[in-house]
């Protein structure tokens, strides 16, 4: 079916058009929510809310953008508003489901080199490294970031969803791998890996 | 010849600082252009320079070797695994949600009527709780003055008894 058929579908309360929806768009979606909040379950919590706002409103839904980025815009805004809210209840969070969250996102990573253990945690340093830096970004660097690098998105998909200019993107992206870049650097004198 | 030997070593130090100065600059300078040198994004000269100088400097180069294997997790990360109870678990989500919405009509009304009135009857009631427990009692006062006079007994007590009669005793 096509998008076109597939949001008729949708507005008409078809399971199996929502069915196809959800299939076509999970990966994207679960991928844009995990390059936020960097956590597997709440990317995919995350994602089901989205398709459910989506389920909710889909008589809302302007056909003036595509599907995609009215989708990447979804999940963009509830993750940042998970990352807000996770903030602010970080105090509560007992110390086993920090350590717990952290080993499942470790579990993600896959690693060839099973046999290998020394491999793996230095595999699970840089990721909790790369992880800390790109959270350091600030908002609109870090959603330019994620798009561009767990999306790759072009400049002009990346404007779209972000409703900013090209130009704008540019220099946002720029400063985002500048700053990086920085961390990296002091991180590397230091010697954390 | 002494003299001419401490020239040369001072000349030769002289040249190693310059030197030294140098490659601190290029080191400078490659790290502002790294992270694009590794994304392909510099100009060609630019290029050129940090491919030069990373053959050059060991310390930029195990930098720019750190740094790839660091960029390298995002590769790893781009493709999250599909999950395959994600649709199943999606649409218990959104049954659920229905059936509560179903089963819970009543609960507007509820919500806009009786609580607000019930919340308002406990506020009044803890205010009027409040007001009973703080006002003063008059039994207290009497209470104190037979208390007093009592005590008032006891100290007067040379008047009932006289110091020769306590004595014999």
């Amino acid at each position: 079916m096509s998008e076109a058929e597939i949001i008729k579908k949708l507005q008409q309360g078809n399971e199996k058009a929502f069915k196809e929806m959800v299939e076509d768009y999970q990966k994207m979606v679960v991928n844009t929510c995990f390059g936020m909040v960097h956590n597997i379950e709440d990317a995919e919590d995350i994602a089901q809310e989205v398709f459910i706002e989506v389920f909710r409103s889909i008589n809302k839904f302007r056909a003036d953008s595509k599907l995609s980025t009215w989708l990447y815009r979804m999940a963009i805004n509830r993750s940042l508003n998970f990352i807000r809210d996770n903030k602010r209840n970080k105090w509560f969070q007992s110390f086993e489901d920090s350590v717990q969250s952290k080993n499942a996102l470790h579990e993600k990573l896959h690693s060839k080199n099973t046999d290998h253990p020394e491999f793996e945690l230095e595999n699970k340093q840089r990721a909790t490294l790369l992880h800390q830096a790109i959270d350091s970004l600030s908002e609109n660097q870090k959603v330019a970031f994620t798009l561009s690098k767990y999306e790759e998105l072009s400049y002009q998909e990346i404007s779209g969803v972000m409703e900013l200019s090209v130009s704008s993107i540019e220099s946002l992206l720029h400063r985002a791998k500048k700053n990086l870049q920085k961390k990296l650097y002091v991180c590397y004198k230091k010697k954390c890996i | 010849m002494l003299q001419k030997k401490v020239h040369l070593s001072a000349s030769l130090n002289y040249k190693k600082c310059l030197i030294q100065i140098q490659i601190n600059m290029k080191c400078k300078i490659l790290h502002n252009k790294l992270i694009f040198f590794l994304e392909g994004e510099l100009p060609e000269k630019e290029m050129e320079f940090v491919k030069m100088h990373l053959s050059e400097c060991s310390t930029c180069a195990a930098f720019a070797e750190e740094m790839q294997k660091t960029l390298g997790i995002l590769e790893a990360e781009r493709s999250p695994a599909v999950n395959p109870f994600f649709f199943t678990r999606l649409k218990a989500k959104i049954e659920n949600q229905e059936s509560e919405k179903a089963s819970v009509f009543w609960r507007p009304a509820f919500v806009r009527v009786l609580q607000p009135a019930i919340f308002s009857v406990l506020l009044v009631l803890g205010i009027y709780a409040g007001v009973k427990i703080g006002q003063p009692t008059p039994q207290v006062e009497i209470s104190v003055n037979t208390a007093e006079a009592d005590i008032v007994s006891f100290l007067n007590e040379m008047d009932s008894e006289t110091i020769e009669g306590f004595l014999m005793e």
